[in-house]
């Protein structure tokens, strides 16, 4: 789809990417374009390369030995794959929220002052006001104001969730990337991160892979179907779930298989 | 039909339970048996040592220097040269033994040779420490031209540590979750910072604890001392200066092998005494060592 429009129009754009491990083929040949300040989720049976396609994106996968990717991919108009393409520079731009919680063990500010911190030499009171603007924008300040100089393993999973979030948030990324970011917690911290997510995107691009089919068609303005390494289906989430164009993806969002 | 051959069935796996049970029981009867000759060893020893040695124990066994050539006074000397020894050996140790490990762990790879340095490793820590001693006679004292001297002895007996610190270090930063390098990679942190910031709080308990053991471990071994730095008995070298680094240091283990080679002259009780203050050393050393590993631990899980 948007065949016509150059790649740099959209802040993600993916053609033929293909992926392996190994010998083992995790993309086929994916295509998209994903839409800046929106949230896309990413949807499909275990083991489709959902996490792939997400970690190709910041580069996460460079550490697996064997692991290859070949195609198209523009990040903002650059090719993160490019020879000499700063992969610290990627990751600052592109944040990941991870599946299980992993506040680092320090204390709550440390744990949100550690990126500007390193990144951007702040001290003192300007790093305290983006600290604190980071766990505002991640909803848990008002929760954690007081205790700031507790350790982050001392919260609950979904104020760890959070945490994370504002951790990521306080580096200032344009796009984020989260990994089943509710399949470890309870409904009512789950709602909490939904909730998020959905009022990131005003300054934000986020890619959520979920599990959850009522969840992506809650928080997400586009769907892509993933199926054996391919992208089956991809458009408007409403569209994807209200009338599915391939039979793969009526069958897999009526939950006959997967 | 059905029932006879359930029956037969049945018979068979009774058998075979019995079976199992009766050999279980032969092991578990073994592993006790093994058990209890272990602490019986352990109980005999220690127990011989302080019933031998405890009598001799005050404080001015401890705090006294030798008097009537050796054999009457105390043992400060020896204690003060041993606890002398195992910090200069510490510090030979850390910065060179914990950069090994975390060039073994985070950056050597995988390769073949990698592969032959770590099987050597894991060899030179099961060398036995005279060998250690004959190379810091060899290199240190002979042919760097140190002399039998506390330097000399913290070389050699830093070499003796640093396997052992290499193994452990390394280990202790692979027992660093992924999900945390991850975390600190995601965060744009380079390779360096995700390490410093990340990595090496997280292992740093379980790096000080292969380097407090296994200096302790190398304080208390006789052989590489008494070829590189011990002297058995040193009048008027209490006082520390630069001087001390290129002279030799009496020492627990070297007191103790010359004391029992000079056997009859020196009074047993002396002999017995050292021992069991070479013991306490040990043991202080290692309690340090689990305490520092339980307080980090329980720092990490706090609330
Ligand atoms: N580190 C790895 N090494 C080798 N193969 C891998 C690795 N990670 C994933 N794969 C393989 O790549 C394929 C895609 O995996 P991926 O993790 O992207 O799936 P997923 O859609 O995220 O699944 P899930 O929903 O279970 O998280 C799978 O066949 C998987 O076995
Ligand atoms: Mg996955």
């Amino acid at each position: 789809m948007n065949n016509g429009t150059p790649l740099e129009d959209y802040v993600i754009s993916a053609r033929n990417l293909r992926a392996f491990y190994g010998n083992q083929e995790a993309l086929k040949g994916v295509g998209c374009q994903v839409a800046g300040r929106r949230v896309t989720s990413l949807i499909g049976p275990s083991g489709c390369g959902k996490s792939t396609f997400l970690r190709c994106l910041n580069r996460m996968n460079d550490r697996i030995p064997g692991f290859r990717i070949d195609g198209d991919l523009r990040i903002m108009g650059a090719d993160p794959y490019a020879k000499g393409a700063d992969l610290m520079k990627l990751r600052r731009q592109v944040g990941m929220v991870f599946q299980k919680p992993n506040p680092f063990p320090m204390t709550i500010f440390e744990n949100v002052a550690i990126g500007p911190k390193l990144h951007y030499g702040l001290k003192g009171s300007e790093l305290e006001g983006v600290v604190e603007e980071a766990l505002k924008e991640a909803a848990l300040w008002g929760e954690v104001r007081d205790v700031l100089t507790k350790s982050g393993l001392s919260l609950s999973g979904g104020q760890q969730q959070r945490l994370c979030i504002a951790r990521m948030l306080a580096v200032r990324p344009e796009v984020l990337l989260m990994d089943e970011p509710c399949s470890a917690l309870d409904p009512i911290s789950t709602a909490k991160i939904e909730e998020l997510i959905v009022a990131l995107k005003e300054r934000h691009t986020l890619l959520v892979v979920t599990h959850n089919l009522q969840q992506a068609e809650r928080i997400s303005d586009y769907t892509a179907f993933f199926m054996f390494g391919e992208l089956v289906e991809y458009g408007q989430s409403t569209q994807l779930f209200g009338s599915p164009v391939k039979s793969e993806t009526q069958d897999y969002v009526s939950g006959r298989f997967g | 039909m059905a029932t006879v051959i359930d029956k037969a069935k049945r018979e068979g796996l009774e058998a075979r339970d019995a079976q199992r049970a009766r050999s279980s029981r032969r092991y578990l009867g073994l592993l006790t048996g093994a058990a209890v000759v272990t602490f019986l060893l352990i109980v005999g020893i220690i127990g011989t040592i302080l019933i031998k040695g405890l009598p001799s124990i005050n404080w001015a066994f401890l705090s006294d220097l030798p008097r009537e050539g050796m054999t009457a006074g105390g043992i400060w000397p020896m204690i003060r040269g041993s606890l002398l020894l195992m910090f200069g050996t510490m510090l030979v140790v850390l910065p060179v033994g914990v950069l090994g490990g975390i060039y073994m762990a985070e950056y050597a790879g995988e390769s073949r040779f990698v592969g032959l340095i770590r099987s050597s490793l894991v060899s030179l820590a099961a060398t036995p420490s005279i060998v250690y001693g004959l190379f810091g006679l060899a290199v240190f004292v002979l042919a760097w031209k140190l002399g039998t001297s506390l330097m000399a002895g913290w070389l050699t007996l830093a070499l003796f540590s640093l396997p052992v610190v290499i193994i452990t270090t390394e280990s202790a930063i692979r027992a660093v979750p992924e999900s945390l390098v991850e975390g600190g990679l995601a965060l744009g942190l380079s390779k360096g910072q995700t390490i410093r910031k990340i990595v090496l709080p997280n292992a740093a308990s379980g790096i000080a604890t292969g380097i407090v053991l296994s200096t302790g471990r190398a304080a208390g071994e006789a052989p590489p001392i008494l070829l590189t730095a011990g002297i058995y008995y040193s009048t008027g070298q209490l006082e520390m200066n630069l001087e001390t680094l290129r002279k030799p240091v009496a020492n627990l283990p070297y007191h103790l092998a010359e004391g029992y080679r000079q056997g009859g002259v020196i009074p047993e009780s002396i002999i017995w005494g050292t021992c069991v203050v070479l013991m306490g050393l040990v043991l202080l050393i290692n309690l340090g060592a689990i305490l520092v590993r339980a307080r980090s631990r329980a720092r990490s899980l706090q609330s």
